[in-house]
């Protein structure tokens, strides 16, 4: 049901994509901002797991890596898209996109080391990455905006427009309430999907 | 706090006597420092060759932080000690072997990339130490995580390194201002985040090496 709702919404503004490289920003914009939602639930998941030692918050906090890295992965890919007409250039190291891509590394290596240590152990090390990788966020961005200022780039950057007008706004706003219950969507499934599993595992161990 | 000392000391002792992890890492410094120099060996390279070179010795070594321990892990866990002190005791050994290998590979930078760093010696001691701590509190604090896992070796640096990088971005960019003949104020911000990421990460392990150690 959240599934369909969440189509229903990406299809209604569908009529506004055409054209412009301008319009990327409604992938852009919503994608960013559910990576980073999925990244807090990443670390509340991890923190609630390691103290509360509840499977259920592991298997919330999995699905929620999973669910960032595929949205970086739609940031990254959607603002490279974006910046090759605008700012001429497929990447610069501005300060927010070395900290999204840094992200991107930190939280692929989450989900390798749930790939390679399945268990207890691996939701334990996977935790302990998933805080880590949050409270590395402030510092990446610091050290990206010092190695900005140290070798400044001739590139364009953010061109800090006006405020957004009515008429953008709203399918923005639109676009970014749709990804965020895709994203919700997604999760639930993801987490019930988990729980099948690990009921089954269960299932499987105790004949 | 003598608990943290006994326990740098044995397994210092124990490196001086097979000398496993020192060697390693220290030929894996100087082959970088030779490569990195064999492909370019112009003075502005000289910061970031160093890093690169310090952060993969590092993940080289740290993967055997608890090598020894790795079949007597119930050992260490039944300790009755912190474990906090556990951590605390292997970040410092590995921040001593990473020291050796920083001094050991500097004559080196020295002669192949510029001899500025003679002259900076002083200065470069700072970011040289603050830059060895962080990656030894984040190389220890993964490297305790990872024992356990299959392909422990390939894992490290994939974890360690985009974490660690605003520190090395920090260090490059301080060694970088020092060799061009800045003084230290002149480099506060980027000391700052050094010290902010050894702060950051040095309490995040200790609250988080108790789950590092759980069977």
């Amino acid at each position: 049901m959240l599934v369909g709702a969440a189509w229903a919404l990406l299809a209604a503004p569908d009529e506004v994509f055409q054209g412009f490289p301008q319009r990327i920003m409604y992938v852009h914009v919503p994608s960013v901002m559910t990576a980073y939602a999925a990244l807090a639930v990443v670390f509340v998941g991890s923190v609630l797991f390691l103290w509360r030692r509840d499977a259920r918050m592991d298997r919330l906090a999995h699905s929620a890596a999973e669910l960032a890295v595929l949205f970086i992965t739609m940031t990254l890919l959607s603002g490279a898209i974006w910046g090759k007409p605008v700012w001429g250039t497929w990447w610069t190291w501005d300060a927010r996109l070395t900290t999204t891509l840094i992200l991107w590394f930190i939280y692929v290596g989450y989900l390798i080391v749930r790939a390679w240590a399945p268990g207890s152990r691996g939701a334990r090390a996977a935790a302990v990455i998933g805080i880590v990788g949050v409270l590395d966020i402030p510092l990446i961005h610091w050290s990206a905006i010092l190695l900005r200022t140290l070798h400044p780039q001739p590139t364009v950057f953010r061109p800090e427009g006006p405020a957004l007008p009515a008429s953008m706004l709203a399918p923005l706003v639109v676009n970014i309430v749709a990804f965020l219950v895709m994203f919700v969507a997604l999760l639930t499934v993801r987490v019930r999907q988990e729980r099948t599993l690990s009921a089954l595992v269960e299932v499987l161990e105790g004949r | 706090m003598r608990i943290v000392w006994l326990m740098v000391g044995k397994d210092l002792r124990l490196e001086w006597r097979t000398r496993e992890i020192i060697t390693t890492m220290g030929l894996l410094a100087l082959l970088l420092v030779i490569v990195l120099g064999a492909a370019r060996s112009d003075p502005e390279s000289a910061p970031a060759a160093m890093w690169v070179t310090y952060a993969f010795a590092a993940t080289l070594g740290f993967t055997r932080t608890f090598s020894l321990e790795r079949d007597h892990m119930t050992a260490l866990r039944l300790a009755p000690i912190d474990r906090g002190a556990i951590f605390a005791a292997k970040a410092l050994a590995n921040w001593f072997m990473l020291t050796v290998v920083q001094v050991i590979s500097l004559p080196i930078f020295g002669a192949l990339f510029t001899e500025k760093i003679w002259t900076r010696l002083g200065a470069l001691a700072l970011p040289m130490a603050l830059g060895g701590a962080g990656l030894a509190a984040v190389g220890t604090l993964f490297g305790g995580l990872i024992t356990q896992v299959r392909l422990r070796e390939a894992l490290l640096p994939i974890l360690m390194l985009p974490v660690a990088l605003p520190l090395l971005i920090a260090a490059v960019s301080a060694t970088t201002a020092i060799l061009d003949g800045q003084s230290l104020p002149a480099i506060g911000a980027q000391l700052q985040l050094l010290g902010a990421f050894d702060i950051l990460f040095v309490a995040a392990s200790l609250v988080l090496f108790d789950f590092v150690l759980e069977e």
